[in-house]
């Protein structure tokens, strides 16, 4: 048996670059020094991979990255333990493990042809990255695209440096907020959910995706519902612990379902079978 | 399916063989009333009438910790690691053996668990009919009172010192005749073992489940906010022996150390269980089953419901041992599918 | 840190079992030495520095003069581990603290015990702010090797949550209420692989109490379950779990 056919084995990765994004998160950009698994390797947006800091432990990040643009692997890393600690002590020319692509994708084939609303709060943005870009590398396969990107204040609004150019790409309305803004701030400041009711975007022809922390999934959820989104158009995320990564160890398991397998993209209709544990 | 008659004078010889080809496990009685699996010695005294072991027999095919993967901090090179002795279980029940057979299904459903696969490749089993039924058990009415497959040989016992031996897998009879020649079973010994195996099934059948079990699913989805969840989860311990003893509860953590050389380490798997209030706990500190009666009610609809639509059968063998390891006495499936099933059904 | 991280081991109240339990690891020892500076050390050393990074700490805290020189220890320490049941939950030491004050120090100490004041024994951590500790009476000598290397590495180490029935499942155990005995494993932080009942006795709970141990289920287990009486119960939690709140 090799061990490329052992689910447990990481591969082993080196960070090309790492990007400073706010107090809390950072960007890793990988590849991997195997030049035969480095090709070999594929994925669809919205998959996940297992990162290793070898001796502190292993955690689970959304490849932000878009399998359209090959030349790295990239994953955003926010402080919120041992391992994204030790992530975030990582520099150019260090090494990582990596596990993936595990997990299922954003459903595209239910998007293309239609207008796709974006709704990010947060860290959030990373997996909603990942299929932005996706959409911009294949344009035509897609309708209007509107991103509504909010966080806490100016300084934790990842991806800062792109801004400019997702606003400025083709057919795409960009709308930023905080909650909490300083005096250059020329966007939005409010709620991710009131702002969304504010531009009340059409829910004809469209489908919603939507990435964040839990409460402002609920709340954004509610408003997409008013706003006339039917729960089989909506697309979230969940998070759960993941430690095998492959539908055995049940930690991320709810209901049948296995979020590492089965998930991390569910529709709200999907969700809706599950025991009510989100 | 062939059968064959073995004598008791024959299984010393059969026995020293085996065991020249694999680690050979056998019930024992450890103790007045207490019965384990314990690796076969020449002067081993087989408990053919044990009525459960403590233990189940997943150890042997997931261990409570084992090595995953060995790695270097300085090269970032890994490797698998596999370790599969070659073993044989000898006198296992047909609610473990449901149990081990359920366990190769589930462990297939992700992308295939290699070291449990190897294992399972390398685990010869030769079950046994029970002859006595535990006080707690209830395996017979959730149908694991027999197994048509999963084994390689099945024993039952139909004489003080006589064996019906029925073949499951060439590997089964090739084991058995290794020895010389084994007398083939007459119809008058498969007659012994079907009204051997009518005995214990009659006196299994009186304590289990009021209903069938293909209605489980169906109960429990009604079941969501029934009181029983409340009652019986505010003296749960969290100590996880529950999950712990149970031979369908696979769940694992992973974790890693480095040696003292801090150059080169090991991650490893070991035994997790759901009502650990860690276990659904994440980053930055949410739970998401963070009260004693979610884990609870988690427990029993894994059991009754979630492995159920995964697989079709339920997760539990009714094999009583929760039961007896809970000292809270809250762990009881039987009391609780019993009970959903009169509220409910 | 550029330079080692210089190490020091210091003992209050306690017997010293738990350095003796380092000073047993010998090769493994030798090999974290590799990646540290032993500055203070009285069971294989002698002298002692007061410079240091990380301080383990042995013993609870019973007279004036120990909460005075722990609070030195903690200003000079980077981190400060507290080793064994005495320092981590004030273990055994505890058990004074519910007798009568000029009983134990007349027991002790005899005619002279007007001179030697003492107060109730405490855990360090009682007195001075503890970063990580490794529990245990004696400690697992593993775990303070896997505590220490984790602090090398810069990571907060962390303690199993569960209680001592998950390893003494994972053992095999026959469970002691199973065999009619009593045990503070259902309640007891996990971690030493439950050797206590894996070696035919019963846990002590030395290890201190699981977070978030369902007491009333406990007491439930012990007494009505299992027909302990209340003295025999209280006996047991004093015996090393004095300073929590099990016992009252």
């Amino acid at each position: 048996m090799t061990d490329a056919a052992n689910p447990y084995l990481p591969l082993a990765a080196t960070v090309v670059d790492v990007v400073d994004e706010t107090p809390a998160i950072k960007t890793l950009r990988m590849t991997l020094d195997d030049p035969q698994a480095r090709a070999a390797f594929t994925y669809r947006p919205g998959q996940v991979v297992q990162l290793s800091v070898y001796g502190v432990g292993e955690a689970t990040f959304v490849l932000n990255s878009t399998p359209t643009r090959p030349e790295f692997l990239q994953c955003s890393v926010m402080r919120a333990g041992e391992v994204t600690e030790a992530l975030h002590g990582l520099r150019a020319g260090d090494q990582v493990g990596l596990r993936g692509p595990l997990g299922n994708a954003f459903p595209l084939d239910a998007l293309r042809g239609r207008d796709v609303l974006l709704v990010a709060g947060g860290i959030g943005m990373a997996p909603l990255r990942t299929l932005l870009l996706y959409m911009l590398d294949t344009r035509a396969d897609f309708g209007a695209i509107r991103l509504i990107y909010g966080a806490r204040g100016p300084r934790d609004m990842a991806y800062a440096a792109e801004l400019d150019q997702w606003a400025d790409a083709p057919g795409v309305e960009l709308t930023l907020t905080v909650d909490a803004p300083d005096p250059g701030w020329t966007h939005r400041t409010g709620l991710i959910p009131d702002v969304l009711r504010e531009l009340s975007p059409p829910a004809r022809g469209a489908v919603a995706v939507t990435c964040g922390p839990p409460i402002m999934i609920r709340f954004t959820v509610q408003a997409l519902r008013e706003l006339g989104f039917a729960d089989t158009d909506i697309v979230t995320t969940l998070e759960r612990r993941m430690k095998c990564g492959i539908g055995l160890c049940g930690r991320c398991n709810i209901g049948p379902r296995y979020v590492c397998v089965d998930g991390p993209v569910f529709t709200l209709a999907e969700l809706g079978e599950l025991p009510p544990e989100l | 399916m062939s059968a064959y008659t073995v004598h008791q004078g024959q299984l010393p010889g059969l026995f020293r063989l085996w065991a020249k080809l694999y680690k050979v496990h056998v019930p024992v009685q450890t103790a007045p009333g207490f019965y384990d699996f314990a690796p076969w010695e020449p002067d081993t005294e087989i408990a053919w009438d044990y009525d459960l072991t403590v233990n189940p027999l997943k150890r042997h095919l997931l261990p409570p910790r084992e090595d995953l993967v060995v790695f270097d901090t300085r090269t970032y090179e890994a490797r698998g690691v596999f370790q599969a002795p070659q073993q044989l279980l000898f006198g296992v029940h047909p609610y473990d053996l449901r149990a081990i057979a359920q366990l190769d299904q589930l462990m297939e459903l992700g992308s295939p668990d290699r070291n449990y696969r190897r294992r399972r490749e390398n685990t010869v089993i030769f079950a046994l009919d029970p002859l006595r039924v535990a006080p707690d058990a209830f395996w017979s009415t959730l149908g694991a009172g027999r197994a048509d497959i999963g084994f390689d040989l099945y024993w039952t016992k139909i004489g003080p010192a006589m064996f019906f031996v029925e073949v499951g897998t060439a590997r089964g009879e090739e084991l058995l005749l290794a020895a010389g020649e084994v007398e083939r079973a007459g119809a008058a010994q498969h007659e012994a073992a079907r009204r051997t195996r009518e005995d214990t099934r009659r006196r299994a059948d009186g304590h289990g489940l009021k209903f069938p079990w293909q209605e489980l699913p169906r109960v429990m989805a009604k079941a969501w906010d029934a009181g029983i969840w409340r009652e019986k989860s505010s003296m749960c311990l969290a100590c996880g022996s529950c999950n712990l003893v149970c031979p369908t509860c696979y769940c694992f953590d992973m974790r890693e150390e480095l040696d003292e050389s801090l150059g080169k380490g090991r991650r490893w798997r070991q035994w997790d269980a759901c009502m650990l209030p860690a276990f659904a706990q994440v980053a930055g500190g949410h739970n998401f089953r963070g009260k004693h009666l979610d884990r609870y009610r988690h427990r029993y609809f894994r059991k009754g419901k979630y492995i159920f639509d995964l697989i079709g059968e339920p997760g539990c063998v009714g094999c009583g041992r929760c039961i007896k390891a809970c000292t809270a006495r809250i762990a009881n499936p039987l009391a609780v599918f019993n009970r959903l099933w009169e509220e409910y059904a | 840190m550029t330079d080692k991280p210089k190490i020091a081991f210091f003992d209050f109240a306690g017997c010293e079992g738990d350095q003796l339990q380092v000073a047993n690891l010998e090769e493994k020892l030798l090999d974290l030495l590799e990646h540290v500076e032993l500055v203070s050390f009285r069971e294989v050393m002698t002298g002692h520095a007061d410079d240091y990074d990380i301080a383990f700490v042995e013993g609870s805290i019973t007279r004036p003069e120990d909460e005075e020189r722990v609070r030195g220890i903690r200003a000079r320490a980077k981190i400060l581990v507290a080793l064994g049941a005495c320092a981590h939950i004030g273990g055994v030491n505890c058990m004074k603290n519910f007798m009568d004050e000029a009983v134990y120090r007349e027991h002790v100490y005899g005619h002279k015990a007007r001179s030697y004041p003492t107060g109730p024994a405490r855990p360090v951590s009682a007195v001075v702010p503890v970063d990580a500790a490794v529990p245990g009476c004696p400690i697992d000598a593993n775990e303070f090797l896997r505590v220490t290397k984790q602090l090398l590495l810069g990571m907060r180490p962390t303690l199993p949550e569960y209680p001592v029935c998950v390893e003494c499942k994972m053992a095999g155990n026959v469970c002691r209420y199973e065999r009619g005995g009593l045990c503070l494993g259902i309640i007891t932080r996990g971690g030493c692989g439950a050797c206590c009942v894996t070696e035919g006795a019963q846990c002590w709970g030395c290890r201190g109490l699981a977070p978030g141990a369902n007491l009333d289920a406990a007491r439930y287990v012990m007494q009505d379950r299992a027909g302990f009486s209340r003295t025999q119960v209280q006996d047991l939690m004093r015996m090393y779990l004095g300073h929590t709140t099990a016992p009252l």
